[in-house]
């Protein structure tokens, strides 16, 4: 996030030892109250405070105080509770699921169940949904969620059929194909609008390509 | 895994879906802290909020906002 909003390369990497990096002098002092107060809020020396004082005004350092305490308070959840990191990039988490598969269990189920494990981290979708093409028919492979998919079994056929992405409002299918050939299909499925959109639709279908010659390498004998 | 279970977009209030509808549409992921801590509507709903006043626009830049977040979460050895 810090990068997407312009801290650069170079300052991200001197955020480890703040004092190595040549920040200018308001940030550095900001960034050294961050340290004082992060290790010991009741230690924080008069000196530091006022250097802070003289380049910033009142509201600012409550501004200043408020993100270092807010992110302390969000870091000790986060850590005490194991929070899984939020895969938000799409590139990140395109990443995560190539190594996955790279290294992924023989049995597609499984794999699968970690692709919607990690697809989950980053996104929120009532129910996702993987399923495979056996014969005629689909049969699923992994599904995480509250929302069941097994009435739409029609709708999953249809859009196997049909090749193409089916997008609506509250659901999302896309057809895993390994070539020209259907292998199986990735259903979203949400009973609230407002969760899916086109960046969904650009992602779940480049997972799908992920999957396709995994799924195909694991088809059972016809 | 996290040590708790992030609640679906079934599992939480009207209020609580509303608000992660929009923090979708404005950055495009909703942070897993804030879907588990919805286990606790106000305290998600009241958080978003509070987030949104540290965060956002103010006084100070949104950049510096940004490295002192980064800061504080390295010194706490937190990856989140």
């Amino acid at each position: 996030m810090a990068k997407q909003l312009g801290v650069g390369e170079q300052a991200l990497k001197g955020l480890n030892d703040i004092e190595s990096f040549s920040f200018p002098p308001d940030e550095k002092i900001a960034l050294r109250f961050a340290d004082a107060m992060t290790r010991a809020a009741g230690q924080v020396d008069d000196a530091l405070f006022s250097e802070l004082r003289s380049l910033f005004s009142e509201p600012q350092i409550i501004e200043i105080a408020s993100v270092i305490g807010a992110f302390n308070y969000f870091n000790r959840v986060n850590n005490a509770l194991r929070m899984d990191i939020t895969l938000g990039d799409p590139e990140t988490l395109m990443m995560r699921i190539a190594e996955l598969l790279a290294m992924a269990p023989p049995d597609p189920a499984a794999a699968c169940d970690l692709v919607i494990d990690l697809l989950l981290q980053g996104r929120w979708y009532g129910s996702v949904g993987i399923r495979a093409k056996e014969g005629e028919r689909l049969v699923r492979l992994a599904h995480h969620g509250t929302e069941a998919s097994a009435a739409q079994d029609a709708e999953g056929e249809a859009a196997l059929r049909s090749r193409a992405t089916r997008m609506g409002a509250s659901e999302l299918i896309v057809p895993i194909r390994f070539g020209a050939e259907p292998v199986g299909i990735i259903e979203i499925r949400n009973n609230h609008p407002g969760l899916i959109d086109d960046k969904d639709r650009a992602l779940v279908e480049r997972i799908a390509g992920l999957l396709a010659p995994h799924l195909a390498a694991h088809r059972p004998p016809a | 895994m996290g040590r708790l279970r992030r609640p679906s977009p079934d599992e939480v209030t009207p209020e609580v879906r509303d608000a992660f509808i929009k923090l979708k549409a404005e950055r495009g992921n909703i942070p897993n802290m804030f879907r588990t801590i919805a286990h606790r509507p106000e305290i998600a709903a009241t958080l978003l909020a509070h987030y949104r006043a540290v965060m956002g626009p103010g006084t100070v830049p949104i950049v510096l906002k940004e490295m002192l977040a980064v800061r504080v979460s390295r010194l706490n050895s937190c990856d989140y």
